[in-house]
This record gives C-alpha cells, structure tokens and sequence, in this order.
C-alpha cells in the first residue's frame, strides 16, 4: 500500500514537472523559431522597401503572396521594442512565425477592414498584451507605400472564435458598405485556449511618407 | 520508482548521481526537441485562425 502510494506520487509529480516543461516550451520554445524568422522577414522588407526606383507598391491582394511578409506592425504601447513583420495568410503554418494578413480583407490604407490574427500564445507570443491595449492607442503599419496610424477605437472585445462580423469591411457590420480604413487585431481568449478571441478595432487617423532607412 | 532506479546503478553515489543527472538531460532534451514540437501540433492550444 505504502509502495503503492510513493510510486503513484512519483509519477504524479514527474507528470506535472512534464506539463510545466510542456508549457514552458509553447511560451519560449516555439518563439525561437518565429524569432529566427521575424528576423528574416525585417531583412527581407528592409532590402525591398530600399529597392530605389523599381519600388513595387502594394495595391491590391495580387501583390502579396501566402507566407510573404509585406508589412511591418509597430503598437507604442508595447514598447519601442515590440515590432512584428505581418506575414499573408492565417494558417497555422503563418501564425507560426508571426502575425497573419486574413486573405480577402483589406490591405494596409486600404478603404475596409485590414484583419490580422497572431497568436496569443505560441510563435513568439505576438498578441500576448493585445487585451490590455486602451482606447485610443496608436496601431502602426508600415508597407512599402507609407506608414499608417491607426487609432484604437474602443476597448478589447471578446467575441465567440466563429463570429467572423469582426472581420466584415465593417467591422461587426457585415453587409455594410466600407467608408473608412480600419485595422482589426484577433488573438486567442483566453490564453492558451480556442474557446474564443480577444478583438481590438482601430481606425485610420493619417498616412505619413515612410521613414528612410527605419 | 526513482529509489528503484537509484538501487540499480552502479557504482558509488557519486557516479550514481552523474548517471542520474545524464539520464535527467538525455529526456530533457527529448521531451524539448522531439515530444513537445510533436504535441504542440496535436493539443488544441491557442488555434487562433479565424472562424
């Protein structure tokens, strides 16, 4: 009985030193490879967007490709540090080194809604803080063309994971026909969990000419 | 379970320790590399696509 119970303990214990190891790995592990990547991606951009004359601008889904990255998104509030290339596509596959562009929404600037998904936690964990962004904070978006502001308009929503009015051209409006430029932030909500997402809707304060060499 | 382990290596506590100590490093480094890049494709954590 008592050989019994210290080996059921023992396993129990090694169990759980397993699980915290396990979460442990979604968190830091699986951000050393989005990191390696992101890092890709800010080179690959840079030496794009420094291309002199044969500059390509972004104007329509045509001129981004699936796992390409063509913006980079920049939130203050995070920190001067917190900047992520936006990849096309929200496959697991896209979410996996970064924030993903919804195919079929709006490009950055755009008239309509420019969606992107990131996980919350998992792939460098980009929308970790997202719920805790204030209202009016400001979204950055820079692409080949310009540098977009974007201004937080209302606190973080919670929505069901299948309610996509939130990626409508207006968001939770969908039929509704576009007059603005919105931006759309989606993670996981909980963290760690499908169950729902956590939204967060911006809208276009201005466009300015991009920073030379940032 | 860890005393039965500990009971069947040989040599001295130390060298029992170090062997101990490897074999701790050796599933550490599985679980790491192989078992949980496996289970993180496969556990319904943080799915966040859309719809």
């Amino acid at each position: 009985m008592r050989l019994c119970l210290r080996v059921s303990g023992e396993l129990l214990s090694t169990l759980g030193v397993v699980v915290l190891g396990f979460l442990a790995y979604m968190y830091w592990g699986t951000a050393v490879r989005a990191s390696a990547a992101q890092q890709v991606f800010a080179r690959e951009l840079a030496s794009e967007w420094s291309g002199g004359s044969e500059l390509a601008a972004l104007t329509g889904p045509g001129d981004v490709s699936l796992g390409k990255p063509f913006a980079l998104l920049r939130i203050p509030q995070l920190g001067s540090s917190w900047q992520f290339a936006v990849v096309q596509g929200t496959g697991l596959s896209q979410l996996a080194l970064g924030p993903g562009h919804e195919p079929g929404t709006a490009l950055p600037g755009q008239v309509g809604n420019f969606v992107v998904a990131g996980h919350r936690v998992t792939g460098g964990n980009p929308f970790w803080r997202l719920p805790s962004l204030h209202e009016g904070s400001l979204i950055i978006v820079e692409t080949i063309n310009a540098s977009y502001e974007y201004k937080i308009t209302g606190r973080p929503r919670s929505v069901p994971a299948d309610d996509t009015a939130v990626t409508a051209p207006v968001p939770y409006h969908p039929g509704e026909r576009a007059r603005l430029s919105m931006i759309t932030l989606i993670t996981c909500d909980p963290a760690w969990s499908g169950t729902s997402r956590v939204v967060v809707t911006g809208v276009l304060l201005r466009a300015l000419p991009r920073q030379q060499g940032s | 379970m860890y005393g039965w382990l500990w009971r069947r290596l040989p040599g001295g506590p130390a060298a029992r320790l170090a062997q101990l100590m490897l074999l701790i490093v050796l599933v550490g480094l599985l679980l790491w590399y192989v078992v949980y890049p496996w289970a993180s494709l496969h556990l319904p954590f943080d799915q966040s696509g859309l719809g």
